[in-house]
């Protein structure tokens, strides 16, 4: 087995002493979850949910209220996979706080395998579930049914990216069926990997843009933060840079930035540059510049 | 009729021809015709070739023992060339024609049966190799190769015959070659690409390598096709050298003698031996007939593995050495390398219009199969993306390539002044010191490395992209302005 030893192993079954209270109140809760880690973990927690292929927006975000939320005592639920998952479990590993990875295999299978490292680490500072038996190796469609257990688990879910119609977007109709809060980070109207939570949003979710609304959120469902928050830094100011400000709107490649704000693409250039090296707007991998 | 003779001529190497005696002895003995010395089966063909041109020409085959000597002996003789000499030196031999015509001379060229004289791949590789024994090269007519190595007596033979009157005149007359652009399309054709023009500009100017990765339709051909129309002309080494190749390979010389620069584009389905050169003789491949001028992958990640890996060795040397049995040979392949690329597998990653379906495992491997060491190589990566289609109905409002040409003529002349060489391939303490920068731009420089993770590598290509810039932009010292603007043509984050 790739798991370490000093790490124990639970089996529940429903209606068992130590099964999640909150999932079983959940339509359609797994028969089974086999546990490994700490079964205290799996407590009322805070989902986190986003995309795979993932921008650098969605990953900020990720890190930011998963490592909030981390930092302030609550569980961290999220699905182990690369992009906005792996971030929240990060940030909130990061933050010493607990987090609760839900597998779509085995407890003890690690997928993706590259993630074997990080989900160690999530066993050791709380738990790693799934409905599977151990060794189950993951499906197409058992990422989707997993989705159901990341909303049983979590009182409140905060949907970060999520295009229409993907997973994440599922999690978020399990989540209402369980008649759990949905939170949601906005996103640009224009980029089609936001619009999944834009809509959530238009839906009734609540619009999470800061710290203190997620806390406003989070206290009406899973109490006050186990520890307080100390003073956040206050947000990067805006400026009064047409470039920075463009980005910030909406993620945009250098030839457009520059016929929009009708300046020499050089200028354009070399300002972008200047802003991404002072860390305060990225490089996406397709070429568009945007917020960080 | 017995006798003997013996008459020059060369074969070719790699680019160079290197001096052959062809002896002949035709003597008594039962009637035969043979030829020895490693010849390759063209050079055994010879003899059918050379047999009926001889009877074509009013000229007489004895019905002796012919005996044909290809010296030096352990040199693998390729090619038809040898039909002239081998006939020259059998009417030496059999005293039909003067000792006049057949001493001093290298002859070159194949028969066709009625004794035309044809003209072989390499004519201009001959024609320096007699031109550097002193001798007299006497070939097919041809228009261009040979009659440009000044300094060279060049006697074309149209016909076999011909000989009977001695050997013919020098050639003379003109010797400027005309020859069409082959590049006929200008960027002014381009709109909405100003980000990717200036890349290409760079790269014209200081010789750097270019990947530009974007979405079919997205421009990307239709930019590296524009190229050649901004480089500058090559320069008289320059020409020689590269028609060199061209010549050797059997591909038209003209447009490289008349200075324009090549501009090559192989398919992706392109062997080891068609890029970098191979086979058996070894020919030049795509990145040597690139020569002083450009070499466009287009579709790079598409190119077998093995081919692309093989171009590490050229990039970083400027020249293609082949070992085989025979020996080592040396291709020149001196080139800028200017690669296109889909971002990912469905190629529409980025694009505002379509979605992309890829999952970020298959964009990982996708953008992997170029090869870090090969992306080591390149200076520029630059993301080009579909232009607006209101700008394509309004053609004609960038800069013509007449302009871009100007500015890159002018930066190459700053650069030169430095003395240092080519841009692209400056590094280490040269690069650093031909820079200048202020203590300003030295700590913006600090700091985007930390910021972007910068590996050595990653500076020295900033740094060089940055001088080019400067260059462009006629400053002396390269500033913020031109780090800040190198740092969004870096290939990402880490490297």
């Amino acid at each position: 087995m790739t798991w370490d030893d000093g790490i124990r192993r639970f089996e529940f079954e429903i209606g068992d002493a130590g099964y999640p209270e909150l999932l079983a109140e959940s339509p359609d809760p797994p028969q089974q979850l086999y546990v490994i880690g700490d079964p205290k973990s799996l407590a009322p927690g805070f989902g986190v949910v986003g995309a795979r292929k993932s921008t650098p927006y969605g990953l900020a975000a990720a890190e930011h209220f998963a490592g909030w939320a981390g930092r302030a005592g609550y569980i961290v639920v999220s699905g182990g996979a690369v992009g906005c998952d792996q971030a929240a479990h990060r940030a909130a590993l990061a933050a010493q706080g607990r987090t609760v990875a839900v597998m779509a295999g085995g407890a003890d299978v690690h997928y993706p395998r590259s993630a074997g490292a990080l989900l160690r680490q999530v066993a050791r500072h709380g738990a790693v579930v799934s409905e599977h038996p151990w060794g189950t190796q993951p499906q197409r469609w058992t990422f989707r049914t997993r989705n159901r257990i990341i909303a049983g688990l979590s009182s409140a879910l905060l949907v970060l990216e999520a295009a229409l119609g993907s997973g994440t977007f599922s999690t978020a109709d399990y989540a209402l069926a369980a008649g759990r809060d949905v939170l949601a980070v906005p996103g640009s109207i224009y980029a089609p990997e936001c619009a999944g939570a834009n809509r959530l949003i238009r839906q009734g979710a609540t619009p999470i843009t800061d710290a203190d609304e997620l806390r406003l959120a989070l206290e009406c469902v899973l109490g006050p933060p186990a520890v307080p928050p100390d003073t956040w830094e206050p947000a990067a100011s805006q400026g009064d840079d047409p470039v920075l400000c463009a980005v910030r709107t909406n993620p945009q490649r250098p030839d457009d930035l520059s016929r929009a704000l009708h300046l020499d693409v050089l200028t354009v250039l070399r300002r972008l540059g200047l802003l991404e090296t002072e860390g305060r707007i990225v490089r996406f991998r397709d070429g568009r510049y945007g917020p960080r | 009729m017995a006798g003997q003779c013996s008459v020059r001529t060369s074969t070719i190497v790699g680019v160079e021809a290197l001096p052959v005696d062809v002896e002949v002895d035709v003597g008594a003995g039962l009637p035969s015709f043979a030829i020895v010395g490693l010849p390759d089966l063209a050079v055994q063909e010879a003899r059918e070739r050379v047999r009926s041109a001889l009877r074509f020409c009013g000229f007489e085959l004895p019905n002796a023992r012919i005996v044909v000597n290809l010296a030096p002996g352990p040199l693998r003789k390729h090619g038809t060339g040898f039909d002239l000499p081998i006939a020259l030196a059998i009417l030496g031999a059999t005293r039909q024609l003067p000792d006049s015509v057949t001493r001093d001379v290298v002859a070159v060229g194949e028969l066709s049966l009625d004794g035309r004289v044809r003209p072989v791949p390499g004519m201009l590789a001959h024609a320096l190799s007699a031109r550097t024994a002193g001798r007299t090269l006497l070939g097919p007519a041809v228009e261009t190769a040979a009659v440009l190595v000044a300094g060279l007596d060049y006697r074309a033979l149209t016909r076999l015959s011909g000989l009977r009157m001695g050997l013919p005149g020098p050639v003379k007359g003109d010797l400027a070659v005309r020859v069409e652009n082959p590049c006929d399309t200008d960027f002014s054709e381009v709109v909405g690409q100003d980000v990717a023009l200036r890349a290409l500009v760079a790269a014209a100017a200081g010789g750097h390598n270019v990947l530009m990765i974007g979405p079919p339709g997205s421009g990307k051909t239709m930019l590296a096709r524009r190229l050649p129309g901004i480089l500058p002309p090559l320069d008289e080494q320059e020409r020689l050298q590269t028609a060199l190749v061209h010549s050797v390979a059997g591909v038209d010389d003209a447009a490289a003698l008349a200075g324009f620069r090549p501009f090559r584009a192989p398919h992706h389905s392109a062997s080891v031996a068609g890029l970098v050169g191979g086979g058996s003789p070894p020919r030049p491949g795509e990145a040597s007939l690139a020569h002083n001028g450009v070499l466009f992958l287009d579709e790079m990640a598409q190119f077998g593995p093995a081919a692309l890996q093989c171009l590490r060795q050229p990039i970083e040397d400027g020249v293609v050495t082949l070992v085989r049995a025979e020996g080592r040979m040396r291709f020149p392949a001196l080139f800028a390398l200017i690669g296109a690329s889909n971002p990912c597998p469905c190629g529409f990653l980025g694009d505002p219009a379509r979605e992309c379906r890829c999952n970020v495992a298959q964009i990982d491997r996708y953008s992997a199969r170029i090869g870090g060491p090969l992306m080591d190589r390149i200076d520029l990566v630059v993301q080009v993306q579909r232009p607006d289609a209101s700008l394509l109905l309004e053609p004609g409002h960038g800069p013509g390539s007449e302009a871009l040409r100007g500015a890159v003529l002018e930066a190459r002349a700053q650069a030169a002044h430095r003395g240092l060489g080519n841009t692209g391939r400056l590094s280490g303490a040269g690069l650093l010191a031909s820079c200048r920068m202020s203590s300003d731009a030295c700590r913006f420089l600090e700091k985007a490395a930390s910021t972007h993770h910068l590996s050595g590598r990653g500076i020295t290509r900033m740094l060089r992209v940055s001088r080019t810039f400067a260059d462009l932009d006629g400053v002396e010292r390269v500033g913020t302005d031109q780090l800040s603007e190198a740092l969004g043509y870096r290939a990402r984050d880490g490297r």
